[in-house]
């Protein structure tokens, strides 16, 4: 299982914010720092926590908080 | 790995950014916690890519605030190198990173390199140099500017590939042009991704989609590299390396393993890994650093190794100054500082004993520190990292000669007994000083010098080669440099003064001198010269100012001892004024005044 703790505040430091921000629904849509830049430092970032490689097809979708959980539970479950 | 920052908020924010293996979002917390505690920014850098290159800003300031420095970043546009200049210059940015990439040129750029004809590379050549040229000239005012080369992102062909003989020679005309700045260093863009490794360096899912090319990995060395290479955003000037002598010189106890058992043989392990140390410390001598040794030992076993052992590279003249006794290193430490009149922040220690590096890190926490690794494999690495620390920044433009310079200074110091006055000893030393105004020829050597010195200088402006371009221009100012010799050798540029002169009044703006060339009445004797030059001009008085640091204090009497009665006098800042008629510096008849 991924912790959604961990999660959360690894978001949070990408983006430069508290982690309390980043409610379940949190995507790239409702918060405004969360722009492609900052989504390429995101993808790396949840990599070296996790220590998992995010696929090409899935780097550039995962922009919520929910799609980020799925892709690295399957991840981390293979 | 399921909680990495409860675990950073564990180990404290400043272990994590010294901790290699710390990852991206505990880093970014991390820098956010210390910055937050920090003073204000102390160094700005601009960073102008031809690449997408945010993250570095990020493990810029990691390294910086490892060194003490807190380091703000400003991010250019996409390749717009002259529009970022502009941008940069009104923000306060001090230093420059400018990173151009081959693939900015045309898309695909580097596949090119087999299509291209040689008239087109020509043309691509002569682009590539205008452009750049354009850049550093518009870049004169920044106080360094790290010029990045060339690299290639994909794998070479074996046996020559079209695209490394085109790199090469782009890099050599980026080289040329960056040779042609003072403020200006090339970096070796394409020794960092090799260093690293090609796989490593980067990551090409963002590449492809946002021309992002480069890995944590590979910014994290860059950011490391930028540190040494501006000698930590103009915070240190390292000059001299001080060496433990056993394991550390040699491998084993010169008092219990003896002269006979110490290795050192360059045929044979260990030794040979000593051996190479050895080479790699008389390197660094001979580009300018000044070589210690601090070690508790008999001296006289020390200096027969010294004068003697068959396998010793080093020898007796390539060591400035010793402390060879059984005394505390700190109190050594502080000796050496004291000999070579630098202060201990220009000192670098390397010892193999854990307690002694301990004991120096924390009672001297000035003083740079490296430990012998246990693993005599593991030691080339650390010499690496002090190699880096001396000589990223450049060797400086006289440095060869140094411990000679230095060497004298000690032979001179002890010449001094044998004369019965001061007087007659300086008289005996043949000093002459050569006063050359305005010389453009200097300029680089007069800004170094300006960055440099601390302790004899009256106001601490820091100069940089355009500004002193500048002054040298100006007809209302006068830069003046002093070049010092004796009979025992030349000192070369030593010392500086710079006088405005405004209607009837000549203000002193700065006036430094190296303090290898104190105490021998030099900075009394130039004066009648300057003063006259400024009457010339239509001066008929003279004003100067201290302005106090935390390392002037003994320049803070000068003008009261040169005969300037002193106006004012606020928060340790002193103020003069006299008429120029009125005023007669202390006479030092033993140095001859040449005009150059």
């Amino acid at each position: 299982m991924i912790d959604e703790a961990a999660l959360k505040q690894v978001i949070a430091s990408v983006l430069g914010l508290s982690a309390e921000a980043i409610g379940p629904d949190a995507s790239s849509d409702t918060i405004p720092s969360w722009d492609s830049l900052k989504h390429m430092n995101l993808v790396l970032a949840l990599e070296q926590a996790f220590g998992v490689v995010i696929p090409d097809e899935d780097a550039a979708e995962i922009t919520s908080f929910a799609l980020i959980k799925v892709v690295l539970q399957d991840l981390v479950a293979v | 790995m399921n909680a990495p920052t409860g675990s950073a908020m564990a180990r404290g924010s400043r272990d994590v950014l010294a901790d290699p293996a710390a990852s991206l979002a505990e880093i970014m917390s991390a820098l956010s916690a210390v910055e937050a505690d920090a003073l204000p920014a102390a160094a700005h850098i601009g960073i102008s890519a031809g690449a997408t290159i945010d993250l570095l800003g990020l493990y810029l300031r990691r390294h910086a605030l490892l060194a003490g420095v807190k380091l703000q970043v400003s991010q250019g546009n996409y390749d717009d190198p002259l529009g970022d200049l502009a941008r940069f210059a009104e923000a306060g940015v001090d230093h420059l990173l400018l990173a151009p990439f081959l693939d900015s040129f045309e898309p695909a750029f580097e596949a090119r390199a087999a299509i291209l004809t040689d008239a087109e590379l020509d043309a691509r050549e002569a682009d590539l140099r205008g452009r750049w040229r354009l850049v550093l000239q518009g870049a004169a005012a920044f106080r360094t500017v790290i010029l990045c080369g060339l690299h290639r992102i994909t794998a070479p062909v074996a046996g020559g590939d079209p695209l490394d003989a085109m790199l090469s020679r782009l890099n050599q005309a980026l080289r040329e042009e960056a040779a042609a700045f003072a403020n200006v260093r090339f970096f070796d863009m394409a020794g960092l991704v090799a260093n690293l490794g090609r796989r490593d360096a980067f990551d090409l899912r963002f590449y492809l989609r946002n021309a992002a090319p480069y890995s944590p990995a590979l910014l994290d060395a860059w950011a490391r590299q930028v540190l040494a290479v501006s000698r930590a955003y103009g915070a240190r000037f390292h000059k001299a390396l001080v060496l433990d002598c056993d394991n550390t010189l040699w491998g084993g106890i010169l008092g219990e393993d003896l002269a006979s058992g110490v290795k050192l043989s360059a045929q044979s392990y260990p030794g040979a890994v000593f051996h190479r140390a050895q080479t790699e410390f008389l390197a660094l001598q001979r580009q300018g650093v000044l070589l210690c040794l601090c070690s508790k030992n008999d001296p006289g076993e020390v200096d027969a190794m010294l004068a003697q052992h068959p396998d010793m590279v080093l020898r007796q003249a390539d060591i400035i100054a010793k402390e060879v006794n059984w005394s505390d290193k700190v109190v050594n430490l502080r000796k050496i500082a004291g000999t070579l009149n630098i202060g201990l922040d220009s000192l670098v220690f390397l010892d193999d004993s854990a307690f002694e590096c301990a004991a120096v890190r924390s009672q001297l926490p000035e003083v740079t520190v490296f430990q012998v690794p246990a693993s005599p494999p593991d030691y080339l690495g650390v010499i690496a990292a002090i190699k880096d620390l001396f000589l990223a920044g450049g060797a400086t433009t006289d440095g060869g000669a140094k411990t000679e310079q230095y060497r004298q200074r000690a032979q001179a110091l002890a010449a001094q007994q044998a004369f019965a006055t001061h007087e007659d000893y300086l008289a005996s030393l043949d000093l002459t000083v050569t006063l050359a105004r305005d010389d453009r020829t200097r300029t680089a050597r007069i800004a170094e010098l300006s960055q440099k010195s601390n302790q004899f200088n009256l106001t601490t402006v820091r100069y940089s080669a355009r500004e002193i371009d500048r002054l040298t221009a100006d007809p209302s100012v006068a830069v003046w440099s002093l070049d010092v010799a004796d009979r025992f050798g030349a000192a070369g540029l030593t010392g500086v003064v710079v006088v405005r002169c405004d209607g009837d009044m000549a203000t002193i703006e700065s006036l430094f001198m190296s303090c290898r060339v104190l105490g021998r009445g030099i900075e009394f004797a130039i004066w009648p010269s300057i003063f006259a030059d400024a009457a010339a001009r239509g001066c008929r008085r003279v004003q100067a100012s201290f302005r106090p640091t935390a390392k002037n204090a003994q320049a803070a009497d000068f003008y009261d001892r040169l005969g300037l009665p002193l106006t004012a006098e606020a928060e340790g800042m002193r103020s003069y004024e006299i008429a120029l008629a009125a005023l007669s510096p202390p006479p030092s008849p033993w140095i001859k005044v040449l005009h150059d």
